[in-house]
């Protein structure tokens, strides 16, 4: 029933999706938001310039944010452009045009040693790995790194990493702006005052609701027509919003049918489903 | 970590508004023979790409690091071959992003 309006709607693109930073700017997070570095959605993979990471705020050594996004994994194409081979390390520095990082990745299989086998001065590597700050000195603690083959992955991942300095600037900060529908705001303002034992993160906004279920909802959801066991009738909701009935029967139809709502004790009276 | 030096992303109309500066760039080769050859930007613009390239024969698409030494020249430092297939288009898209409103992600 709650599982249709996680894939409904514009967002739902950004929703679940697995690869995009998305997964720590979904609406819903903003309920978590203060205990977002220990959330693991937070924890994302941000594909990111030497130049970003150079500007990066760092409460201590291994704890940044950039764009308001927690930095955890890294990655970084570039070229590598020095390289020390040592027993159980292999150090290197890639240049991806906007400034030189290092990188250091710990040997400690025959796999990792495969790993960097065909990695030479002037060879384009994509490398992944955890950004690390010692002693103000910025470098990458790599656990993969592999030789790129198709040179589109260079302007590829240019053009990621402004897309998503994008988003978590500009599409991130959308549903706490006015340019979103009314209907989402006021139903997260709502779902905040909600019981807390309702999982909120399945009501999102903008998903499978408008500006009317919210206020269908908003009115159900005031506590003398909560305690009302067998429901709220629709003539009330009708008499209460100041709305038409057949408006309040879209509305009401629209509701259920995304499973915020259900009928009662007949097809006259409805609970929300949210506050259930 | 060092970002004193970077190669900016340019094509054949942004070359002449970093000349003297490092830049990157990737061309088409059209033609060449010793000490410089001759290649189409991302934009359609023919450059001159002065040096040495590398004994291993040129692919179509290569990338060049250097100094712009004119507005339609560049003194190359570094040759990468780019292969013989490469989204000119895109490229040509991304430097005009990382020259403009995305500027700050680059330099």
């Amino acid at each position: 029933m709650y599982g249709g309006s996680e894939f409904d709607g514009g967002a739902a693109a950004f929703m679940g999706g697995g690869f995009m930073p998305s997964q720590a700017t979904q609406p819903h997070d903003s309920f978590a938001s203060s205990s977002a570095s220990k959330n693991r959605d937070s924890k994302v993979l941000l594909p990111l310039t030497v130049k970003q990471m150079s500007e990066l705020a760092n409460t201590d050594e291994s704890n940044f944010t950039v764009d308001g996004v927690v930095v955890n994994t890294v990655v970084v194409v570039g070229r590598v452009c020095r390289k020390e081979d040592k027993l159980n390390e292999f150090t290197f520095l890639v240049d991806d045009g906007t400034g030189v990082i290092g990188c250091c990745k710990w040997i400690q299989e025959p796999l990792d040693n495969e790993e960097i086998g065909g990695i030479s001065i002037g060879t384009y590597v994509r490398v992944h790995g955890h950004l690390r700050s010692l002693q103000g000195r910025r470098f990458i603690n790599v656990f993969s790194i592999r030789p790129v083959t198709d040179f589109n992955e260079v302007a590829s991942h240019l053009i990621e990493c402004i897309y998503v300095h994008f988003y978590n600037t500009k599409m991130k900060g959308a549903p706490l702006t006015n340019s979103i529908p009314p209907s989402s705001n006021n139903f997260s303002r709502g779902l905040q005052s909600a019981p807390l034992n309702q999982p909120a993160a399945a009501f999102q906004g903008g998903d499978g609701i408008n500006d009317l279920g919210c206020k269908i909802l908003d009115l159900l959801k005031q506590p003398q027509y909560l305690s009302i066991e067998e429901g709220v009738h629709q003539e009330t909701i009708a008499l209460q919003l100041n709305l038409p009935m057949h408006i309040i029967r879209e509305g009401i139809d629209t509701l259920i049918d995304n499973g915020f709502m259900y009928s009662s004790i007949d097809e006259f009276h409805f609970k929300s489903a949210v506050n259930a | 970590m060092d970002t004193s030096n970077p190669a900016i992303l340019v094509n054949g109309n942004l070359l002449p508004t970093h000349v003297r500066k490092r830049v990157r760039t990737v061309i088409q080769v059209m033609n060449s023979d010793r000490g410089s050859v001759i290649g189409k930007s991302t934009d359609d613009q023919q450059l001159v790409i002065k040096g040495s390239p590398p004994s291993t024969p040129l692919t179509r698409f290569v990338e060049v690091i250097g100094i712009a030494d004119s507005d339609k020249s560049i003194q190359a430092e570094i040759w990468t071959n780019f292969g013989d297939n490469f989204d000119a288009s895109s490229f040509n898209q991304l430097c005009q992003l990382a020259n403009g409103e995305y500027q700050h992600l680059f330099l």
